[in-house]
């Protein structure tokens, strides 16, 4: 009996360790996107209060995108510049610092659907195509998405709105703030820090 | 973002001689180089020689910004309906159309041409002299920016340094040169200034409409973004050149009221995707993908 209860034990471990490990959706780009997209669109309208869309916006960016590789992306050539714990704060505070600035963007959102509209591929992962089709008649807003592989599934490395690309915007910005400091990379996690704190992203 | 180089953009009207003096005023600047940061500015290279000045004339327009356009931008929005404001867009746009088709067909684009061609006719006709945009609205044909500068730049002529024009905002000699040729080049103006009517104030009050109808579409958005940025001039920067470039490469669209989004042209083919993305997102594309791995 206590041998039997064992083999069940260790088969239910087993199968706890093993199931979880790759998420049904997250091998298709597409898919990925579309239940991504429609949650965002869900959970971070216009009727939720800041405090709370904020919260949600950084969950659901920790979640879904490649933060640590985005991360070194956007510091660029600083990145290696930067000590372990400098990087550590800077992944931190850039964070903060995203759910910030994009949450708010989304704010004037209400009611719209994102539908896919393409997938190509591109160097090591997939650009997806969207659309958020709007309420009010007005033309659908084109979004494209670079997800590049990981763990088992995708995660978002890019947001290109417009042909422009939210990780190079935000590494030139980053690069001119360190280099306006004197070529410190302190100077930008302070900042970022303090943007966070003042406008109340935490 | 983008709204502020469409502010510029149609404000050309009222600055087709100021520009000029001005561009005479920031080159003589660039006679006089500032000194770079040695060393620093070499490696992160945001083509910005003149940046010490440019951010001097930025600070300006951000005054400029804060006292006259926005002020002005909302009480436009308070003072009329949207439909009227709409009718006054949609109105400006079809002005546009003309110097778009020559630019599209300069360009080679003679699909983007054409609809230009389909959509003035029957806006100006059907959608009553322009007031209504109806091929855009009903027909499925989106109105697509287009001016000089991009066709320059389809051309292979590079942008050259950043350069913040006093009032106009972020440009680049290319795009700057083409605004001055388009300000005595449109057919409106010539026209209304032009015998027998010598309206000459027309094409000024026509620019300045201008400028109110874009910026009022855009209170929200460049307000959240100077408020989030720790560097708005860079931001803008950033913005101005990904936007411009992606312009030439083809990607055209109107800019939706909202948050910077937009509609664009199809998907092109997956073989393509490298080659009409231009240095800086193909490198992110890569450099993203690179990373990802680890």
């Amino acid at each position: 009996m206590k041998r039997i209860l064992f083999l069940i034990a260790a088969f239910v471990l087993a199968l706890g360790i093993l199931l979880p490990a790759r998420p049904v959706a997250a091998a298709d780009p597409a898919a990925v996107i579309t239940s991504l997209g429609n949650e965002a669109l869900k959970v971070l309208g216009k009727n939720v209060d800041p405090d709370v869309r904020v919260a949600r916006f950084r969950q659901l960016f920790q979640q879904n995108f490649n933060v640590p590789g985005i991360a070194r992306f956007v510091l660029g050539r600083y990145w290696r510049l930067a000590t372990p714990t400098q990087q550590q704060e800077f992944i931190r505070f850039f964070t903060d610092y995203i759910a910030l600035v994009y949450a708010n963007q989304l704010a004037e959102y209400n009611g719209e659907t994102l539908r896919v509209t393409g997938t190509r591929p591109a160097p090591d992962g997939a650009l997806v195509s969207s659309e958020i089709i709007r309420t009010d008649g007005k033309p659908p807003a084109r979004v494209d998405w670079l997800l590049t592989p990981q763990s088992g599934g995708y995660k978002i490395s890019d947001v290109i709105v417009e042909g422009i690309s939210m990780a190079v915007t935000q590494r030139s910005e980053f690069a001119s703030v360190i280099q306006r400091d004197g070529g410190q990379v302190q100077g930008l996690i302070t900042a970022l820090r303090q943007k966070t704190e003042s406008t109340g992203a935490h | 973002m983008r709204e502020r180089l469409t502010t510029i953009r149609h404000l050309r009207l009222v600055s087709a001689n100021l520009v000029i003096v001005l561009t005479a005023i920031v080159s003589g600047c660039a006679s006089h180089p500032q000194s770079q940061q040695p060393g620093v500015a070499a490696e992160e290279d945001f083509h910005d020689p003149l940046e010490n000045v440019n951010r001097k004339i930025f600070d300006f327009n951000q005054v400029v910004d804060r006292h006259v356009l926005v002020p002005a931008a909302k009480a436009y929005r308070a003072a009329l309906p949207e439909r009227v404001r709409d009718s006054v867009h949609d109105f400006l746009n079809n002005l546009q159309e003309p110097l778009i088709f020559a630019n599209a067909t300069l360009q080679g684009r003679f699909d983007y041409a054409r609809d230009s061609a389909v959509r003035f006719v029957l806006n100006s006709t059907v959608g009553v002299g322009g007031l209504v945009d109806v091929v855009g609205r009903w027909g499925g044909i989106p109105y697509r920016e287009n001016d000089l500068g991009i066709t320059f730049g389809v051309w292979g002529i590079p942008e050259g340094p950043y350069l913040v024009i006093p009032v106009l905002g972020p440009s680049d000699p290319r795009d700057i040169s083409g605004l001055a040729i388009e300000a005595f080049g449109d057919p409106w103006n010539r026209i209304v200034s032009g015998q027998p009517w010598n309206y000459y104030w027309i094409p000024y009050v026509r620019g300045a409409v201008s400028g109110i109808d874009q910026r009022s579409r855009y209170l929200e958005t460049l307000a959240d973004i100077e408020r989030t940025s720790l560097d708005y001039y860079a931001t803008i920067r950033s913005l101005y050149r990904q936007r411009r470039a992606a312009l030439v490469r083809g990607e055209h669209g109107n800019l939706p009221p909202n948050p910077g989004f937009t509609q664009n042209v199809p998907a092109a083919p997956a073989s393509s995707v490298a080659s009409t993305r231009s240095p800086d997102v193909v490198s992110a594309l890569q450099d993203g993908a690179g990373v990802s791995g680890q």
